[in-house]
């Protein structure tokens, strides 16, 4: 029996999209163990996977003060990377299925594993991408249009098709702080609002999401809406809040700075709805079920980074920063979940749509095929090796 | 055996004759009373060595503070004994291959430290050095290890003078170590007096076999000073402000490009404290040689905690308002001469006549200077004034020459060598003599490098770096012309001080001196970063032949030149340079990794 590891070091997003390889890894190869390495912050995320036994937390900050210390200690100073090394990964894997393609990443699988699938599996010195490295690197650069999903790329890239049922995370059991205990305890429609992004340059105004909240509480007699955020964001939840007309201020509950990871999911688990700018959010509600609006502005594609999974909406701008903002459609699609009665067609916004089929997840506009020849041929011309629809054959050594 | 005989006995094992010493001591450095948790703890003259509560929890938090410090393999010479419980907890904390030596100038310290208390089980790891200040010095190199010195200073306080002693004999050694390279980063400043030191200080740095990136913002100086021809000053301040700010930006790109080990701005740089704070962060080890008065230029208060070491050309008042300023490392370094530019020249006729004549001055016209060269004006003697800034000056307009344009160096040289007496007249704004003088200009070893006869006024740090027969000087105003034209009259005696003083500047004060001990310097108070590079712990035969370096990584080493400095990006680009289908080894794999995070350690922009 073999000993596998995925290795995935890029943030939450990234992580979140990771789950459908991991799934699908282990439903189809009888490993001994499936480890996952993962950036240290992210790790108690990474612990509700289902199907990986053991999460090895990636602490680069270690890693930087070992480059440091061989100005002074040279040669010696890699007696502590080695030791490092050894506590996190030794014995060595079987096999290591890489998603990142930066050299780090690479450099860790080879030390890691005695055969490296995926970014990397030429040899830790080769500039060569395998099949589904060169299609992301492309999609990348060119922005070409792109209809294959990052996660099931991911899944592309670990030799494996992406999983028949779109798997969720377990909702972890904990407490959140006392007053937010009434966040989804009442009937009526909860929607979590993201303030924030990754980026200035991603997030929506202020102005926005106060006529935004202010529309909805009017038009929706029950429920209520939940402000999340980083602790840095609190002065913009704040700044929301102050905006509002005072009798929607008793159905706000702002959480920003207050929920540590596993917290945020559980309220997000609880909402109808979580919609925002900030991808890695989103990609957690849809994680953990919870349907997903998302306007995505600047750098931010639908069609790399939409949530995983069936029935959600991503608003795409085509231009950066919007004019306008499809503020009363996306509440009356919300209200009625019918692209056609939201009246789509928005100046500068495109609404895709996620559907779910055998080569995963894809985004349409409201209405199209679901373009399933043309993945088709993507899977084709990147599976180079093994048969269409099939996993990759593992290697003897596995 | 008592007591004091069971603790002298572990002198006796290491050090015999500091043994029998302490033996017939007699105490009494310290006065000796119990502690509030009951240890003994002590006063030096009334003031308490150790905590009057817990000398031992205060031991342990002084230790605490000093372990990141230190690295394995190292020395640690302790100076500051006190009742040894600081040597006691540093040696608990301490994980690793270290050696340690105490420093006991006086033996009676330790006898009264010998007699307080039964000493731990860990001082049977430390070593004593006892002695002159050259004894110990060469007892602590005698262990051929990566020297840490650390200092408890309540208890070091009668040490200072020998410690003194001890780091100039330290530098010494390590500068006379051959063959390490180390990288200096020299940041120049846009224009000003501190422009060519820069550019003398990094060919001296060159010279002496070191790399150096100058970089050299003198190239802005027309942009710079275009800023200041706004026409609201303020708007000028302001913009050259932003400016400078910019121009630390650019040095901080240059770093990142070329990280080097040691940052050595001069003074007037264009730095900013943000941008040493950064600097600071990324582990880049900084420094300034402020050439400057301390007094007149002050911009040093902002500054001060910003660089890890400061070079002054000033001492104690200088040394103690930079420390109270916020800086670390505050460390004496007179200005020099680079003997390449400032030699014995000879002139063609009508140079002579150009520049020559019985008395010269070279220089700006501060106020002490138009107050006291007028004196000079009507004797048997010519007189000729070179230098800018003279504007209004209409009693001295007839000996100013080329009507008070800036010169450049040759020029300077050419009249250093055509003049009799050379004056030089430290510059104040007041109308003497500056009563405060104290340090040395560049001038004077300019003028004794070029083989010139100077006359300069008297300067309380001047005695410490030429004698009398080899500078002359005057105490006042009132006795320069007298002096002048004492001097004039003796041309064989003033050949023969200028002779003596080119010899001592050679001998001493050229700025290849001054690199030196700036580096030595900087390798003794960090001796993993330049100490060991200083002495070649970085090249590639030493590392190859080091135990800890696995057979792989020797092999690659060996494809380098013995005495070559090889950094973890040259390793590592001969590993890559294996090709894209080469296995390699995990130590190999390692390398590359470092290598990796080393280039995200450098992003400063």
């Amino acid at each position: 029996m073999s000993r596998a590891l995925v290795i995935q070091l890029a943030r939450l997003g990234d992580l979140i999209q990771t789950l459908p390889a991991i799934t699908a890894l282990a439903q189809r190869h009888g490993f001994a163990a499936l480890d996952l390495l993962c950036a240290a912050p992210l790790a108690p995320v990474a612990r509700w996977f289902p199907g990986i036994d053991r999460v090895i937390e990636w602490d680069g900050a270690s890693w930087r003060r070992y480059a440091e210390q061989w100005r002074s200690g040279g040669v010696r100073s890699l007696d502590e990377a080695r030791r490092s090394m050894d506590e996190l990964l030794d014995p060595r894997y079987d096999v290591v299925f890489n998603l990142n393609q930066h050299p780090r990443a690479i450099l860790v699988a080879h030390l890691a594993g005695r055969e490296v699938v995926g970014a990397g599996e030429t040899g830790p010195l080769s500039s060569d991408l395998p099949p589904w490295g060169r299609y992301l690197r492309g999609v990348a650069r060119n922005r070409r249009g792109n209809r294959i999903h990052l996660a099931d790329a991911f899944c592309g890239l670990c030799g494996v098709t992406p999983p028949a049922v779109v798997p969720r995370l377990t909702v972890p059991q904990k407490p959140v702080p006392l007053d937010l205990d009434a966040v989804g305890s009442s009937t009526g429609v909860w929607v979590a609002v993201i303030v924030g992004a990754g980026a200035p340059e991603r997030c929506m105004p202020i102005a926005v999401w106060i006529d935004w909240i202010t529309s909805f509480l009017d038009g929706c007699p029950t429920g209520g809406v939940v402000l999340v955020g980083s602790g840095t964001e609190r002065e913009r939840a704040a700044a929301i809040q102050d905006g509002l007309p005072p009798v929607c201020l008793s159905r706000i509950w702002d959480a920003c700075g207050r929920t540590d990871l596993q917290q945020l999911v559980v309220l997000l688990a609880r909402c109808t709805w979580v919609i925002g700018a900030d991808t890695g959010p989103l990609h957690l509600a849809a994680s953990v079920g919870t349907k997903v609006m998302g306007w995505y502005v600047a750098r931010a594609r639908v069609h790399e980074t939409g949530p995983y999974g069936e029935g959600h909406w991503i608003w795409q701008a085509d231009r950066n920063p919007p004019q306008t903002w499809p503020v009363r459609e996306s509440l009356t699609l919300l209200a009625s979940l019918e692209a056609e009665a939201a009246s789509p067609e928005v100046d500068g916004w495109s609404l895709w749509t996620s559907r779910f089929d055998r080569w995963g997840t894809f985004y349409v506009t409201p209405g199209a095929d679901d373009n399933a020849p043309e993945r088709e041929e993507a899977w084709n011309a990147c599976s180079i090796g093994f048969p269409l629809g099939k996993d990759r054959p593992v290697a003897q050594s596995f | 055996m008592s007591l004091f005989d069971d603790n002298v006995a572990m002198i006796a094992s290491k050090q015999p004759a500091l043994a029998d010493a302490v033996r017939k001591g007699r105490g009494g450095v310290f006065s000796v009373e119990p502690a509030r948790s009951g240890l003994p703890t002590a006063r030096l003259n009334g003031r308490w060595v150790h905590s009057a509560y817990d000398p031992v929890a205060e031991a342990a938090q002084w230790a605490e503070a000093q372990i990141p410090d230190c690295q394995s393999g190292e020395l640690i010479v302790l100076f500051g004994a006190g009742l040894l419980y600081q040597a006691e907890a540093l040696t608990k904390l301490l994980v690793g291959d270290f050696a340690f030596l105490l420093v006991i100038p006086d033996p009676d310290e330790l006898c009264d430290a010998a007699t307080a208390r039964r000493w731990g089980p860990e001082l049977g790891r430390w070593d004593w050095a006892s002695g002159n200040a050259e004894a110990i010095a060469d007892r602590i190199v005698s262990f051929k290890r990566p020297i840490r010195l650390l200092s408890y200073d309540p208890a070091a306080s009668c040490t200072g003078e020998i410690r003194r002693q001890i780091e100039q004999h330290l530098q010494r050694h390590l500068a006379n170590q051959a063959g390490g390279r180390v990288h200096v980063a020299l940041i120049g400043p846009i224009h000003g007096g501190s422009l060519p030191l820069a550019r003398y200080s990094a060919t001296a740095l060159e010279r002496l076999g070191h790399r150096v990136s100058f970089i050299d913002h003198s190239v802005h100086l027309s942009s710079y000073q275009s800023l200041g021809t706004l026409k609201d000053p303020r708007h000028g301040l302001a913009m050259q402000s932003k400016f400078a700010e910019l121009l630390s930006r650019v040095t901080l790109a240059r770093l990142a490009e070329d990280p080097p080990d040691v940052v050595l701005a001069l003074a007037q740089a264009p730095v900013i404290l943000p941008m040493l704070e950064l600097l600071r962060k990324k582990q880049f080890l900084t420094a300034m040689w402020f050439v400057e008065n301390y007094r007149h230029l002050t911009y040093w208060q902002q500054l001060a905690g910003g660089f890890e070491f400061w070079f002054v050309i000033q001492k104690d008042g200088c040394s103690d308002a930079l420390r109270r300023a916020g800086a670390r490392h505050v460390c004496y370094l007179p200005t020099a001469a680079d003997p390449a530019v400032h030699r014995p020249i000879v002139l063609a006729p009508q140079e002579t006549d150009e520049y020559g004549a019985d008395v010269s001055f070279v220089g700006a016209g501060y106020p002490n200077r138009r107050a006291i060269l007028p004196q000079l004006l009507g004797h048997p003697w010519t007189f000729k004034l070179w230098g800018n800034e003279w504007e209004g000056a209409h009693n001295l307009r007839s000996v100013l020459q080329r009507q008070g344009a800036r010169i450049d160096t040759e020029t300077c040289v050419k009249v250093f060598k055509a003049t009799k007496v050379n004056l030089n007249l430290h510059s104040w704004n007041g109308p003497g003599l500056d009563p405060e003088g104290d340090f040395v200009n560049p001038r004077t070893f300019e003028l004794a490098a070029s083989g010139a006869f100077q006359l300069v006024d008297r300067r309380r740090l001047l005695g410490e770096l030429f004698t009398d027969g080899e500078v002359c000087t005057f105490a006042s105003e009132h006795e320069l012309p007298a002096a002048v034209g004492r001097w004039l009259r003796e041309p064989e005696a003033r050949a023969a001080v200028a002779t003596a003083a080119r010899r001592r500047v050679l001998a001493e004060h050229t700025y290849e001196h001054r690199m030196r001990d700036l580096l030595g310097m900087l390798g003794v108070h960090r001796p993993d970063r330049v100490g060991s590079l200083l002495g070649g712990e970085r090249q590639a035969g030493r590392l190859a032949s080091d135990a800890s370096t696995p057979p792989d990584l020797a092999s690659l080493l060996a494809a380098f030149p013995p005495t070559q400095r090889v950094d973890l990006k040259d390793l590592a680009g001969c590993i890559r340079a294996k090709g894209p289908t080469a296995q390699l080894s995990r130590d190999e794999l390692l390398v590359l990794m470092l290598d990796a995070y080393r280039e995200e350690t450098r992003d400063l922009v």
